[in-house]
């Protein structure tokens, strides 16, 4: 009888033990992406701003924004629109703020995407990539806030 | 009299130097692949940034490592934190030129193979590639493909033992651009 006992509370624990480690190691694999739509920024700014900081002092810059979600807002300076790749540049073509919209934006505001023109003062959160000579501040995975 | 001839010299001298032809990217893109039976490593960079200049065949490419985007987050983060180590060695960096450029007519519409060289700059070690590609130039915009693969050692990332067998040392690049006219 006590063995028996024994041996059902040694089955359990077995099996607890597996089924948490078949989880850990199916979240461990299966971790999600960093929910970039869902966090508060750690900044929120202009382009123009954000651009200067950059120029002046990148490696300074990088401690600051770089892999941090910023909110960043300017002007429309140039659009690409390609399928699934909608890079928006904001301020200035070559010293501002170059953005690369998330694929899940992409799907839910198309009507919003397709209406862009230059121009338009947009607001966007990402996370920030660093600073590239040719790019100014380079955002990946964006989204569209208004 | 002699003045104006200067003068139309000057001219016709500016008017075709601001033909001088470079052209652009800012949205190319880089895949990363390698795949061995343990493991497949799928990467891509959407913020693939160049200049073409097709008077001397110069190219500059530039990008950030921390744009590399990868299905598996875990991937992603291990690519950062433990082998490209954005933190130190932000960007990489490819100046170069493509050698063969003097047979290609930029002009008109055509597909050309082509041979690039120049020094490549990833994880702070820079080497001396010389590659193969290709250039498809349609309606005044050029489209240029490269893939080639790259070693993990000659770049000094270093791959820890237990991943030694899941991950190759030669990583696939698949370089893609897209250069549009630039005039400034």
């Amino acid at each position: 009888m006590t063995m028996k006992k024994g041996l059902k509370i040694f089955l359990i624990i077995a099996v607890l033990g597996l089924v948490t480690g078949l989880s850990t190691v199916y979240y461990v694999f299966n971790k999600p992406h960093r929910n970039v739509e869902d966090e508060t920024p750690s900044y929120t700014m202009d382009a123009t701003a954000l651009y200067s900081e950059y120029s002046n002092d990148e490696e300074a810059s990088n401690l600051k924004f770089a892999d941090k979600v910023i909110q960043v807002n300017g002007e429309i300076a140039e659009l690409s629109i390609d399928g699934y790749q909608v890079s928006v540049v904001l301020n200035d073509e070559m010293e501002g703020v170059s953005c690369a919209l998330d694929s899940v934006t992409i799907d839910n505001h198309k009507s919003v995407i397709d209406a862009l023109k230059l121009g338009d003062k947009i607001t966007l959160k990402g996370k920030c990539d660093g600073f590239d000579m040719i790019m100014g501040v380079v955002f990946t995975r964006c989204f569209i806030i208004e | 009299m002699k003045l104006k001839y200067i003068l139309l010299i000057i001219f016709t001298g500016s008017l075709l130097s601001s033909f001088a032809q470079k052209y652009i990217t800012k949205t190319g893109t880089i895949e990363i692949y390698s795949e061995t039976p343990l493991f497949i490593i799928e990467g891509v960079n959407k913020k693939v940034a160049s200049i073409l200049n097709t008077e001397t065949g110069e190219v500059v490419s530039s990008t950030l490592i921390r744009s590399f985007k990868f299905e598996e987050a875990l991937v992603e983060e291990h690519f950062n934190e433990n082998y490209l180590e954005p933190h130190k060695f932000p960007k990489s960096i490819f100046k170069g030129k493509i050698t063969d450029y003097k047979k290609i007519d930029f002009s008109k519409d055509g597909k050309y193979d082509i041979m690039i060289e120049g020094k490549l700059t990833i994880h702070g070690v820079t080497n001396y590639i010389k590659e193969k590609g290709s250039l498809v130039i349609k309606n005044g915009e050029i489209s240029a493909k490269s893939d080639f693969p790259v070693s993990l050692k000659a770049y000094g990332v270093k791959v820890e033992p237990a991943y030694k067998k899941a991950i190759k040392d030669d990583i696939l690049l698949k370089i893609h651009f897209d250069y549009k006219p630039y005039n400034k």
